[in-house]
This record gives structure tokens, sequence and C-alpha cells, in this order.
């Protein structure tokens, strides 16, 4: 196992706007997913099970639900006397306070807090992607190949690639050119956001940046291309596991039945690599007489009635009798009422769906609740909403809690 | 509730063969719980910050499962949730023969927390408790001893010669008390949980063992009726004790009775215990499931009806679990039809076996068997 020679910093603030309700009160890297997870739980718990166990958490973005989220650390095993996880807020310096201004200016601000720890490198991470991967693995090779800078990288079909950072690399897998969003594609290796820098190096290359007033302070657009310029040495190391960065409300589904499909896309039960998250103290979960369960996941304290099909319920859920869930996302708490019909939906945590109410069972052109948010047909019902009994929510909707 | 110490006496009792193994307060119930959690979170929700659990000799699982006491929100500073190794000077004498010993060799525990009150519990009862009405009755009785118990009229005598019987009188005070009677003269079944100031308990203690006694019931209490003001506490929910396999069995399927469920796991009063990390339990095109209770981390391929399955159970397509209690980690293959049985943690049953309990005798299968 590798320890104090990695510091792991988690950009944590972002807002994730094409989320739409789900990311109103909560910063993305808080969101729900999977019954029982929230985003971050992936980079935390790769963290420990990588040898990780000093992480900083950068929030900035509504950030009160993930402070309290993780807390001292300890369901992911990271509340130790020295190093363990911090919750790293912008904050009020002698000579101004200053937001976040970039990823490469966040990372500067808290060039102190990795002083504390003096590092030989900082893994620099994102908390709102869902994936397993050995940091361990990556830092060896950064390690083993003396670069100054190693990013994760894995192939994408080559029609998407122009949705990237694609990062061109040599035979030996030295990154010779970083393109963003490239029309024309030359490689389809596209950068996951994941980097091991040198500290020392790190430390240059953020002060430098720092005192450039033309710079974005962003490691993608600006710290990169400027080591590359510089001719730094940089190695990519290529990834091939399930990585979803969900951005918007259908990647949010779509990675959720990632979980449900046979076989799943992505596998979680795996124990030699628990995904860790803050447990709620709820009973196991109760099937009824009448219930009918097929490719879902189902959460400790559900108690389910209805028929539930290709869905992901998440801890404390309860489906009333002769209602129809199918390709579904139900949050924590949500409670469906009787014979209710819900397709292709995510409902919010705590949000009440009153009997009989049909979600997504079909279009209409005149939506009263369309919204740009939510595309391939997928509904987004808000936490904590009520729907009256009988409501009829078609395709394509965000429905939102009154202010 | 505050100025109150916990004490939970975990004995050695045995209930064959699932507490080869460990005590039965370390022995899975309900799916995710250990059967000492009750009494620990109700300790714990009526905000006890000391509480001590006194151990016999198979104590191991039962350190394993409380650690730091987290779970409980006990892993304190000052004090918090303490597992207390058996005094091994008892054990010259011949063993641990009754309660007062096993206080006595926790009586320095006792003897230096701070609290005025004490909550004394056995590590074996399953129920929902709000301790704070009970410290009120008890202070508003002026009470020395407050003996919490449940009337169990209409429920048969072989039932009740599990329980210490008692007699009140209209005042409420206790005026007899019969250990475990083969003809029970009550219905009044005393609960195993009693509050009193810590210092009248650390004089029984002492008196006790200064005359050689063992029994707190026998031995303390029922001495004192007439001299102290020793009161019952009617406790009008669910409760019971896990005694036998055929009390735990019942107990287990209790669960799936929606009003015991909707009190013992009371959202305002949780059970608590300790965490596992699995992930949600999936449920594939092949699965049956009908009046369960399953705990995440499963994988359900097959039928399940009636049953109640802990953590981490695999259920193969064609297996047909029914009326049974499957503990963590069972896998459960091909065409197996299982139906009253218990299984202890990572029991193995292959391809195409049957094994058929009875109600009144499910058919319990030690831990890490291979059928």
């Amino acid at each position: 196992m590798v320890s104090k020679d990695c510091v792991a910093m988690i950009l944590a603030g972002g807002q994730g706007s094409r989320l739409g309700a789900l990311t109103k009160k909560v910063a993305k890297p808080a969101v729900a997913y999977g019954g029982k997870y929230r985003i971050i739980d992936f980079p935390l718990s790769n963290c420990v099970h990588s040898g990780i166990d000093t992480v900083g958490v950068l929030t900035q973005y509504q950030p009160l639900e993930l402070n309290t989220y993780i807390g001292n650390g300890n369901p992911w095993d990271l509340d130790r006397n020295r190093g363990g996880v911090y919750v790293l807020p912008p904050y009020q310096s002698a000579k101004a306070g200053k937001w976040y201004k970039g990823t490469a200016n966040a990372i500067y601000q808290n060039i102190g807090f990795l002083e504390n720890f003096n590092p030989e490198n900082v893994l620099i991470l994102s908390g709102d992607h869902i994936y397993k991967m050995h940091y361990g693995k990556m830092l060896k090779a950064h390690q083993e190949s003396g670069a100054a800078v190693t990013i994760a990288v894995m192939p994408v079909p080559w029609e998407e690639a122009s949705r990237f950072g694609i990062m061109n690399v040599d035979a030996d897998g030295y990154i010779v050119e970083f393109e963003e969003k490239p029309a024309a594609p030359k490689s389809n290796l596209a950068s996951m956001g994941i980097y091991i820098f040198n500290y020392g190096l790190l430390k240059k290359y953020l002060t430098e940046d720092e005192n450039d007033p033309e710079s974005a302070n962003d490691f993608g657009k600006n710290i990169i291309p400027k080591m590359l310029a510089n001719h730094e040495k940089m190695m990519s190391w290529s990834f091939d596991g399930y990585w979803k960065d969900v951005g918007t409300v259908y990647s949010l589904w779509e990675a959720n039945m990632d979980l449900v499909d046979t076989p799943p896309k992505f596998e979680i039960s795996d124990r030699s690599w628990s995904i860790y998250s803050r447990n709620h103290a709820l009973a196991p979960h109760y099937i009824g007489y009448h219930a009918k369960l097929a490719n879902s996941a189902v959460t400790e304290g559900c108690t389910i009635e209805g028929c539930v099909t290709h869905s992901v319920l998440f801890g404390g859920v309860s489906v009333g009798e002769g209602s129809e869930i199918e390709d579904s996302v139900i949050m924590q708490g949500a409670v469906i009422g009787k014979h209710a019909k819900i397709k292709r939906a995510v409902v919010g945590a705590g949000a009440v769906v009153g009997d009989g109410v049909q979600i997504g069972t079909e279009e209409r052109a005149d939506n009263q609740y369309a919204s740009p948010m939510c595309t391939h047909g997928v509904v987004l019902i808000e936490g904590g909403v009520t729907l009256e009994a009988g409501s009829v929510i078609p395709r394509g909707s965000m429905v939102e809690a009154e202010v | 509730m505050r100025d109150t110490m916990g004490i939970i006496i975990t004995n050695d009792e045995k209930i064959p063969p699932v507490t080869d193994v460990r005590a039965i307060a370390a022995l899975p119930i309900a799916g995710r719980y250990r059967v000492i959690d009750f009494v620990l979170s109700n300790m714990a929700n009526a905000g006890l910050t000391n509480i001590g659990v006194a151990t016999e000799t198979n104590y191991s699982s039962l350190m394993d499962h409380i650690k730091s006491g987290k779970p409980w929100d006990l892993d304190r500073k000052n004090e918090g949730l303490n597992i207390l190794p058996p005094n091994l000077a008892n054990l010259s004498y011949g063993g641990v023969r009754g309660d007062i010993d096993m206080l006595q060799g926790i009586s320095d525990f006792i003897r230096r927390s701070r609290q005025t009150y004490v909550i004394l519990s056995l590590g074996n009862t399953i129920n929902n408790i709000d301790f704070d009405a009970v410290l009120e009755a008890h202070l508003q009785n002026q009470a020395d001893i407050t003996m919490l118990y449940r009337d169990m009229t209409g429920v048969e005598e072989r039932e009740l010669s599990r329980f210490n019987l008692i007699d009140i009188n209209e005042e409420g005070r206790i005026t007899d008390i019969e250990v475990k009677p083969y003809y029970p003269k009550t219905a009044l079944a005393g609960m195993d949980i009693y509050i009193m100031e810590k210092a009248l308990l650390e004089s029984i203690i002492d008196e006790c063992t200064a005359r050689g006694d063992h029994d707190f019931i026998k031995d303390a209490l029922n001495k004192k009726l007439g001299g102290m003001r020793i009161f019952g506490y009617e406790f009008e929910g669910y409760s019971d004790k896990i005694d036998s396999l055929k009390s735990y069995y019942r107990n287990c399927m209790l669960f799936l009775n929606k009003d015991v469920r909707d009190e013992l796991f009371n959202p305002e009063r949780p059970v608590y215990t300790k965490t596992k990390d699995q992930a949600p339990t999936k449920y594939t095109d092949s699965a049956v499931v009908e009046n369960s209770f399953i705990s995440d981390g499963c994988v359900i391929e097959g039928e399940v009806r009636n049953s109640i399955l802990s953590r981490g159970v695999r259920v193969a397509k064609g297996a047909v679990v029914r009326n049974s209690i499957i503990m963590q980690d069972a896998v459960i293959d091909e065409g197996v039809t299982l139906d009253y049985v218990v299984f202890d943690k990572e029991v193995h049953i292959t391809k195409g076996r049957r094994l058929i309990g009875q109600e009144s005798y499910p058919l319990a299968v030690s831990k890490r068997m291979t059928i």
C-alpha cells in the first residue's frame, strides 16, 4: 500500500447546472446515486481502497449538505489522527477573500493545506464522476516513469471524441498534445480529469498561473497546455473500466440504469472494493404479498407492495399496491401511493406521489412541465414535491417544488 | 435522560447451534441486526452515554459487533460504550452462578461511574422502549426499584413459565416474584429490565456477595419486597426475549407483521447497528418474492416467501426459500428447497438439496456448513 507520498484533492465545488432541480440545493458531488450513495462516495472510497488516507474536498457551491455528509469522514474510514478527510471551502485571507476562480486556483488557494503534509505527489480528482479506480496503480506508474504529471485517459467512441479533452500520446504513453474538444480528433483518448502531479512542480505551475492575469486558472485550459509547452515529462495512464460523468438528468438516470441492466454495465457489489457511504439506520426492506420485482435494486427501509421493474429504489421508499414502476430511480424516502404508474423517471428524495398518478406514461405537445433539462423523455420530480392523486406528468417534464 | 447509566448483562445461555459461536446478545436477528442492538439502541435513544456490557465467556463476536460503539453514537472521549470482560476470579469459584456474580465482576466500573440512576437489563430483550417514561414513573412512585413487566393474560402456561412472574397491589407495588415457575400464578411477566439508584445497586451487589448469594431476584429483590418500594412498570408494547430456538424463530417471523415492524423500527427511536456498506439488494427477472424482510447486499434470482434474509444472501434461480431465517452470506444454489429452516452465517446449500423443518421445530444449521 502507498501512504503519505500522495495527498488527494477532490474538486467538489461544481454546481452541475444541467442537473436541474437535483442540484438546486446541493452541489453535484452530493447528488444521490445507486440506491444509497452520493457521487462523492466513489472518489472517497477509491482513495481509501488505494491507500490514500489524506483527502481535501474543495467545496464552493451549496456546501452545507456536502459538509454535513462528509462530517468527520468516519463512513469512509477517513477519521484519522494524521490525515483523514478535510472539507476545504474558499476562505478570507489577510489580503482578500476569494472564491475559487477555477480548478487550478482552487488548489492554489489550498497550498497551505498541502504544505502541512508536504506530499511527494498530489492526486487531483473530480467529485462528480462515478467509477472504481485503483489510484495506487496509477501512482506507481507515475513514480516509475518519473513524470511531472500523469493523466488518466480512457478511450471514448470516436464519434464522441470531439466532446472531450483529447490527449494525443506517443507509443510509450507520453502525452505529446492536448486538444480541448477538437473538431477533428487525432486520438480517442479522453482525459478523465484525474491528474497526479509531482507536488514541487505543481506548486511552481500553480504559482505562475496565479500570477498570470490572462489565465482562466483551469487545469485543462491553462496548466496542462503550459506544461506541454515547457516540454515537461507528461504521461498518460490508461483506464478501461466503467466511468461516467453524470452531467445531465439523462446521464444520471442512465448511470442508475447501468446498475440494473442484465448484465449490469457497472457492478458495485464487489466486496473487495466496497463503496462506502453514510448510512441511514433503516430496517431491512419489506416485500409484501402482491409485489413483483424484476431487474431492480432495492435498499433497506423500503416497503414494496407494487410492481418494480428495471429500477433503483433508495432507502425508505414505499410503493403502494397496484403501482407500477419501470425504468426509474426513486430516491430516499419517496412515497408512491397505490395504482400509480411511473416510467422513465427520477423521483427526488421525500417526494410524495399520490394514488393513480401517471408519470412519464404519455407524450404531450402542450406540456406545462416540459424542460430542456429533461432530455430523452426522462421525467424529473424534485425532492419533497407532492403530486396530488390522479395527476398526469408527461414525458420530458421537470416538476419543481414551489418556492 | 440525564444522570443515568446503563448496564447490559450478556450471559452464556445456550441456543444450540446458533450460540455455539457467540452469546445470545450477539445473535443475528431481523436481517441486519444483532439481538443486543435493541437494548443498546433503547439506551442510546434515551440519551445514556455511559453503558457497560457485562460478558461471561463467549464474547468475541459481541466485541466485534460493538467495537467503539460508533453506530450508537457511543464512541465518546469520556465514558461511552464499554465491553467489560468477565472477572476471571469468578471462575475460580466454579464460574458464574448468577447475575450477581457478573455484576460483582464489573463492580469497579459501576463504582467509578458518576450517574445517579442505573438501567439494568439483560442483553436478550427485543423491544423499543422509551426509558424516559420509565424513569419518570420511577421518580413519581418514589420507588427504590422499578421492574418492567408485561401483562401476558391469555398466553398459555408453558409460555409464561419462561418468565419471572410478578404480583402487584393496586398501588403498583410488587408483592411477589417467582422465577420461571412451572405453575404460573399470575400472567405478569418481568422483562428483565430494572431501574434504580446506582448506589442501591452497589449495596445490593455488595450485600449479596458478602453473604455468598448469586441471584438478583431470588436473593436480593424477593427478600426486600417488604422493606423496599419495588414497583412494576407495565410496558404495553411488543416485547419478548430470545431464550430458545423457538422464541428466536417466532420473534424473527413476527418482523413480517407490519404492526410489530412499525413499533420496533419506530423512526423516532431507530434501532442502530454496525453497518456493512453492502450494495442494495438485486432482484433479477426470475425473482419471486412475497411477504419477506430482506437486507442489503442480497442477490435474489429464485423464490422467497415468508422469510427473513440477512445481508449478502444469494438465492439462485429455481431455488425456493419458505418460512426460513437465513443469516448473512448464505449461498443457496439452484433448485434447492428450504422450508422452516434457520441458517447460521455462511451456510452453503448445494444444487437440488431439500431441507424441511417444521414450524414447531425449525431446522437449524450451524455456521459455515456446506450441505
